[in-house]
């Protein structure tokens, strides 16, 4: 007993020593080196769209890049980070967990002298991003995505007079929000909702919920609780800042048989089969490949000491935010068939 | 490296060795890993390295020692990472500086630091008491206790974190007196190890050198004799469980500084990392066992591993793979050595 418990931890544990062996990748002395990371790999769509893009734009471009798993805890980034700067990588790609905490990553980086891309993530604390020179970020305009969801809704919205299910003319809505103080949730939340308003029509929220992990569970389990809720047959529209919710929600839809207009952000290969099948509206593309891309083109140029948009397509903005902003795309059943890998 | 063996090196014969071997067998998977990064990466040999490791330690070490604690009395603690972030907010809330945009107390004046600090501890010990009043009266296992806890206290901490000025924001923007305090350094050393160097003497004195830690063992080990020995066990498991608190108060009131920022979210996640960190280190489920030494040998083995995976380049799936074997491996020696004391 003894003895066959000791030869089976030591093996098994011979046998990890040995698959790291294997799968330490070789490193090229002459090599741009780039230290990325994901927020959290739980997270579709960064784990799904940026993540395979950074990695095969990387290949393309010839540059190693190195992306671990922050586990949705600022901590571990902060420790990462250290990591990375110790090993001297040539240029940082870091997708902040918490949005607050971009200056002690700056200073970091700054104390180091490595170059600095923030991306998806974008600092909230005011002159921030001046506090380094090397610094810079790439991500969209947050309040794009809700208004060009906020526009798709309200046309489809004007061309089925049906949706009004208690024909009261009032846009009675419930609202899966996402991270709380994620300024892409916060602007989503206001902006898709303005859209309403600003064309002249009327809304109601019947009920906002928040989730820190935009999960497809949390939309599942709130938009099941809602359907069996006082106000379940009143809800006319779902809107969801992002698509992982929104198949939550098209789910509990499906499971409590009602169909109702439903609206997410992301475009994921998910949301156009749901699309084409016709159990969701309408989402919008996140352009996460083009946001791969621009991060990497900015921080290889950086790393070989260039002008960050050299030689590539993107502008900076003006307005001292240092950001490259890549813009977003309204996913329809009309042209969803346009996004299709 | 000491698993309360104590053989002379002497007078060993081939068994010994062997005992020896298997008593000491993960360090030696460690050590064997710690020199394959070295051989990949030269540069992992460096100061900064060695800095950057005992730093990133130092707030997981005094969260072990909490932790830890709780584990020789048999029990666990899954409200830790709620507890840690509970902390984090407060004191985070309480440091902000005076020009800092959203501020989650606009009008508050800046407070001397041992202010929040001792705010922070209060409120967790009293959480913490609440759950070892609850094990040790109702006999509730500490697992659902602490379950429960980690629950409600989301929910509070919650309701604490949105009632700020600017509603649920993180919190940032901290006073440059606290940061320095935390991350700075004297005469070189980082602050954070100099504070993890000063908790683990207090821990190694409470849990060596006084009634409450000759208790503490004794009710671990075997409550129903400790308490026909005269040992008021209510009150040793409670004490446990509200020094664990301080520990926790302590841990996030340096983590909150050390990340640059706080919000709901904060330690979520952190009671694993410390419960792994102390069954590697040979704090024992079994109660009765485990030492100060251990839970730092098994903090610093998993920051070195983390580290040094991250440091080489390791694709981070195989990481998860190593450290879960890791955990899994030095449980079954650990459960080998109860089998054969009984």
């Amino acid at each position: 007993m003894k003895r066959s418990i000791t030869s089976l931890v030591m093996m098994a544990l011979l046998a990890i020593s040995l698959v790291s062996l294997f799968v330490a990748c070789e490193k090229k002395d002459d090599q741009i080196v780039i230290g990325a990371n994901i927020y959290t790999f739980a997270d579709n769509f960064m784990n799904g769209v940026m993540k395979p893009e950074l990695e095969s734009y990387a290949a393309g471009k010839g540059v190693r890049i190195e992306i671990v798993d922050s586990e949705g805890q600022q901590a571990k980034l902060n420790d990462q980070v250290d990591v990375f700067i110790t090993r001297k990588v040539d240029v940082l790609v870091i997708n902040l967990v918490d949005p607050a905490a971009a200056g002690t990553i700056i200073a970091k980086a700054k104390a180091a002298g490595i170059p600095l891309v923030l991306f998806n993530k974008e600092a909230t604390e005011r002159g921030v991003m001046a506090s380094y020179d090397y610094v810079w970020y790439v991500g969209t305009n947050s309040a794009e995505s809700g208004i060009i969801q906020g526009q798709m809704m309200v046309a489809d919205w004007r061309a089925n007079p049906t949706w009004d299910r208690n024909a009261d003319g009032i846009v009675q809505y419930v609202l899966l929000k996402g991270e709380p103080g994620h300024p892409d949730a916060e602007a989503r939340t206001v902006e898709s909702v303005r859209a309403f308003v600003d064309a002249g029509l009327q809304v109601e929220q019947l009920a906002l919920e928040a989730d820190p992990n935009w999960s497809t569970q949390h939309g599942n389990d709130k938009m099941a609780a809602w359907l069996t809720s006082s106000f379940g047959n009143r809800i006319e529209l779902v809107i969801c800042n992002n698509d992982g919710m929104a198949f939550g929600a098209i789910n509990a839809l499906k499971a409590a048989g009602v169909s109702l207009p439903i609206y997410g952000v992301d475009a994921l290969d998910q949301a156009l089969t749901h699309i084409a099948d016709g159990e969701m509206n309408g989402t919008v593309l996140n352009d996460g490949v083009n946001q791969s891309r621009a991060a990497l083109d900015l921080a290889i140029n950086a790393a070989m000491g260039l002008s960050v948009t050299e030689g590539t397509r993107w502008t900076l903005s003006t307005d001292g935010s240092k950001a490259v902003r890549v813009p977003y795309l309204p996913v329809t059943p009309s042209n969803y068939q346009e996004f299709r890998n | 490296m000491s698993r309360g063996n104590r053989i002379k090196l002497s007078a060993m014969g081939k068994e010994q060795w062997k005992e020896l071997f298997v008593k000491n067998a993960i360090y030696l998977v460690i050590l064997a890993i710690i020199i394959f990064i070295i051989v990949r990466e030269p540069a992992f040999l460096s100061l900064n390295v060695f800095r950057n490791i005992l730093t990133q330690s130092a707030v997981r070490l005094i969260l072990a020692f909490g932790v830890g604690g709780i584990i020789i009395t048999q029990g666990t603690d899954l409200s830790l990472g709620r507890m840690v972030g509970f902390a984090a907010v407060i004191t985070g809330s309480l440091l902000q500086r005076a020009d800092y945009a959203s501020r989650f107390y606009p009008d508050l004046s800046p407070l001397p630091l041992f202010v929040p600090l001792l705010i922070s501890c209060a409120v967790i010990a009293f959480f913490s008491a609440i759950n070892g009043f609850v094990v040790a009266k109702f006999k509730i296992h500490p697992f659902l206790a602490t379950l429960g806890m980690m629950i409600t206290l989301y929910g509070i901490l919650s309701i604490y974190f949105a009632s700020g000025a600017p509603g649920p924001q993180p919190i940032g923007g901290f006073d440059p007196r606290y940061t320095e305090f935390v991350i700075g350094e004297t005469l070189g050393v980082p602050n954070l190890v100099i504070y993890a160097v000063i908790v683990s003497i207090v821990v190694w004195v409470l849990w060596n050198k006084t009634t409450f830690g000759k208790n503490l063992y004794a009710v671990g080990g075997n409550p129903e004799a400790a308490k026909v020995s005269g040992v008021n066990v209510t009150k040793t498991i409670v004490l446990v469980y509200v020094m664990a608190g301080v520990l926790y108060g302590i841990g996030g009131f340096l983590e909150a500084a050390r990340i640059g920022s706080a919000n709901n979210g904060t330690g979520y996640g952190y009671e694993l990392d410390a419960i792994a960190a102390c069954v590697v280190g040979g704090i024992s489920f079994s109660g009765g066992i485990g030492k100060v030494s251990g839970a730092i040998t098994g903090v610093l083995l998993f920051t070195i591993i983390s580290y040094g995976m991250t440091f080489i380049g390791m694709e981070q799936y195989y990481q998860y793979i190593i450290k879960g074997v890791i955990i899994v491996a030095a449980v079954a020696l650990d459960a080998k050595k109860y089998l054969k004391k009984t």
